[in-house]
């Protein structure tokens, strides 16, 4: 509605050739900070109270499933000999991937100063948390007695006198994914100090000027503040950067260094960072589409920003093809009958090859459609071919896992794997976990950083008056 | 109230300009006319802040070399000392120091303290958590998160602060007032 009334007002039509706006409308930082937080002094509406329903449900099921694995071990689950991992370790790497997004977007974005990763860094770096924390679950409650798990993972003085095994990547894993937790979570917090003093500033009532006041820490918007803030969260920026390309580095050593015919591949490392872009860009999608139209946030979150996304799709399908085609081309040029029976045969007609090609079709084939500006533009192919993506990045993981362990070297050990219950219980519970906090987040934490917004709308604003002087003094200074 | 004489209230000059660019050249005349305590408050970082204010180099860069090379030294010596040194184990005949295979973790732990210097040093820095400071006393300072730019100057006791109250109003701020720290 805004958008249209200004384009109105405005007396030139705009030059299609022209860039697509980021912001739309006319907006001062009063407009910004009463349309992004808008939604916060509202009442949650109906369809928020109805998804929230839902979410808090499947959270249910998430504490059913860890309390029946926890009573009884994880026999409650399908996992059995060779098929040892499965459905706990396909989750945490589907999560862990999902997360990826959040801080490509908020980090390696923001070094390559691209002004339209301000819209969606903050929406997509609480994905990021709440990703990570469905997929700690998953290496935690796989140990069957996570209380055991500790010591073999943590390196604290103990009475065994016994520490981790460095050389693992089990435990490189520990370290990478509690260091990406982490770090994330600073970063995310720095990011939105200022916008939670915008919060206890333009509150109403006394409790939330009381709530988002501790939490804002007393944050002034002192220059002195700004000078050092600014720093540190380019130089988080920077450590984050290298910091999400290795944790999923490290979880696809996991597999890589095992003699395991479709895991040990050099190809890993880089396919798997490509892959957990893809799917973190489809989440974010997937969540994006409908939550800029409930929020009120289709001003700033413009169809360029989703149509950018989708181009960043396409180039990571792209990048997850070209895996795919190296996978089956090592494996026939190296000669090994296993590693060429696995790709060959196992995963393409072995009994779970309708996964196999689900997996084609959804990684390979879909994010095709994105060549084409319709498609980049149109919100409900958008959201579909997201889904698709999130489900074909799934069943990539069990490809790789289940099929790899269920047929390996001798045929006597061959052996079928099939999810119980509980195994889905707690993987639809992580589903239900994580749209639970996204709620709360929704609802509570501005879903843009409003600050950044103000930022880049004073920076538009500048640019534009320095470009409308310098073409009035035909070539003048500056 | 209840303890009397003790009090001495800290006193501020605020004044509020109607753009960044106004703000910054107040601040800039403000200083010139040798007020110490100067601070901007903004909704978010302008550029030539750092200028106006005076400031110096920023401190953080140091702080997160220093948490970020702690975190290597930490991490590699713990690997040296947990699986050379102190309960070596052979594994497939691995060497027990192997520095190939302690670069991932000495990376992670690397990122980590370095990251969180970042964030521990930004606000050991800037004071905070400080939920209470005298400039919220002042109902028009809301605005410093929302769209206001304000300049404000510490009046040290027993000077005059008339005076820089007159000094702010003749910067080019569009209002100008004198804050007073409440007894709590």
């Amino acid at each position: 509605m805004s958008g249209a009334k200004s384009s109105a007002a405005m007396p030139v039509s705009r030059d299609p050739l022209e860039p697509a706006l980021m912001i739309e409308g006319q907006q001062t930082d009063a407009t910004l900070n009463d349309s992004l937080f808008d939604y916060i002094w509202k009442l949650p509406s109906d369809g928020w109270k109805k998804l929230f329903g839902v979410a808090l449900a499947g959270f249910g099921l998430l504490v059913i499933g860890i309390t029946i694995t926890l009573a009884k071990g994880i026999g409650a689950w399908g996992n059995n000999i060779p098929v040892g991992w499965a459905f706990d370790i396909i989750n945490f790497v589907w999560w862990i991937g999902i997360g990826h997004a959040g801080t490509l977007i908020s980090a390696i974005l923001l070094l390559f100063q691209q002004k339209w990763r301000t819209s969606i860094n903050r929406f997509a770096e609480a994905m990021t948390l709440f990703a990570v924390m469905c997929a700690l679950l998953f290496p935690l409650i796989h140990t069957g007695r996570p209380w055991f798990a500790a010591y073999w993972l943590m390196p604290y003085p103990s009475v065994q006198g016994i520490w981790p095994q460095f050389k693992s990547p089990l435990v490189w894993d520990v370290f990478a994914v509690s260091t990406y937790f982490t770090i994330s979570l600073l970063f995310w917090f720095l990011g939105l100090v200022p916008d939670l003093a915008s919060l206890r500033d333009s509150s109403k009532s006394r409790t939330a000027r009381f709530v988002y006041g501790m939490f804002a820490l007393g944050w002034r918007g002192s220059g002195r503040h700004w000078a050092e803030y600014k720093w540190a969260y380019l130089l988080l920026a920077g450590l984050s950067t290298p910091l999400v390309l290795s944790v999923h580095t490290i979880v696809s050593f996991d597999f890589a260094v095992s003699v395991l015919p479709g895991w040990h591949t050099t190809i890993f490392p880089p396919y798997f960072v490509a892959g957990a872009v893809f799917s973190g860009f489809a989440m974010v999608v997937t969540w994006m589409i409908p939550a800029r139209e409930v929020l009120g946030l289709k001003h700033v979150v413009t169809l360029k920003h989703l149509e950018n996304m989708c181009k960043v799709m396409l180039a990571t399908g792209m990048m997850v093809s070209y895996g795919y085609i190296m996978e089956h081309f090592i494996a026939w040029y190296s000669g090994n009958e296993y590693e060429f029976s696995i790709f060959f045969r196992t995963r393409q007609r072995g009994p779970y090859a309708p996964i196999y090609w689900l997996m084609i079709f959804c990684n390979v084939v879909t994010p095709n459609i994105f060549w084409f500006k319709k498609a980049r533009t149109n919100l409900g192919v958008m959201w579909i071919a997201s889904i698709l993506i999130n489900v074909g990045m799934w069943c990539e993981r069990f490809v790789i896992i289940v099929t790899s362990l269920h047929r390996d070297f001798l045929p006597s050990k061959w052996e079928m794997y099939y999810p119980t219950w509980v195994d889905w219980a707690v993987f639809a519970g992580t589903v239900g976990m994580f749209s639970t906090l996204f709620l709360l987040f929704l609802k509570f934490v501005p879903a843009v950083a409003a600050t950044e917004i103000k930022e880049l709308r004073h920076e538009l604003e500048h640019d534009a008056h320095e470009h409308a002087h310098g073409v009035a003094a035909a070539g003048g200074a500056h | 109230m209840s303890h009397g004489s003790s009090f001495v209230p800290r006193r501020f000059v605020l004044g509020q300009f109607a753009t960044a660019e106004a703000l910054l050249e107040g601040t800039t005349k403000m200083r010139s006319k040798g007020h110490k305590k100067i601070d901007t408050h903004t909704p978010y970082p302008i550029h030539g802040l750092e200028k106006a204010l005076g400031l110096g180099r920023p401190k953080i860069p140091l702080i997160v070399l220093i948490g970020a090379l702690t975190g290597a030294v930490l991490a590699y010596a713990m690997m040296y000392y947990m699986n050379a040194y102190d309960w070596p184990i052979n594994v497939a005949n691995r060497p027990p120091h192997s520095p190939i295979l302690n670069i991932p973790i000495t990376f992670e732990l690397t990122v980590l303290l370095g990251g969180t210097s970042a964030f521990l040093g930004t606000f050991v820095l800037a004071g905070l958590p400080e939920p209470y400071h005298p400039l919220f006393e002042a109902e028009s300072f809301r605005r410093a998160s929302i769209d206001g730019f304000f300049c404000s100057v510490e009046v040290p006791a027993g000077q005059d602060v008339d005076g820089a109250l007159a000094d702010m109003q003749s910067v080019g701020s569009t209002e100008a007032q004198i804050v007073e720290e409440s007894e709590r």
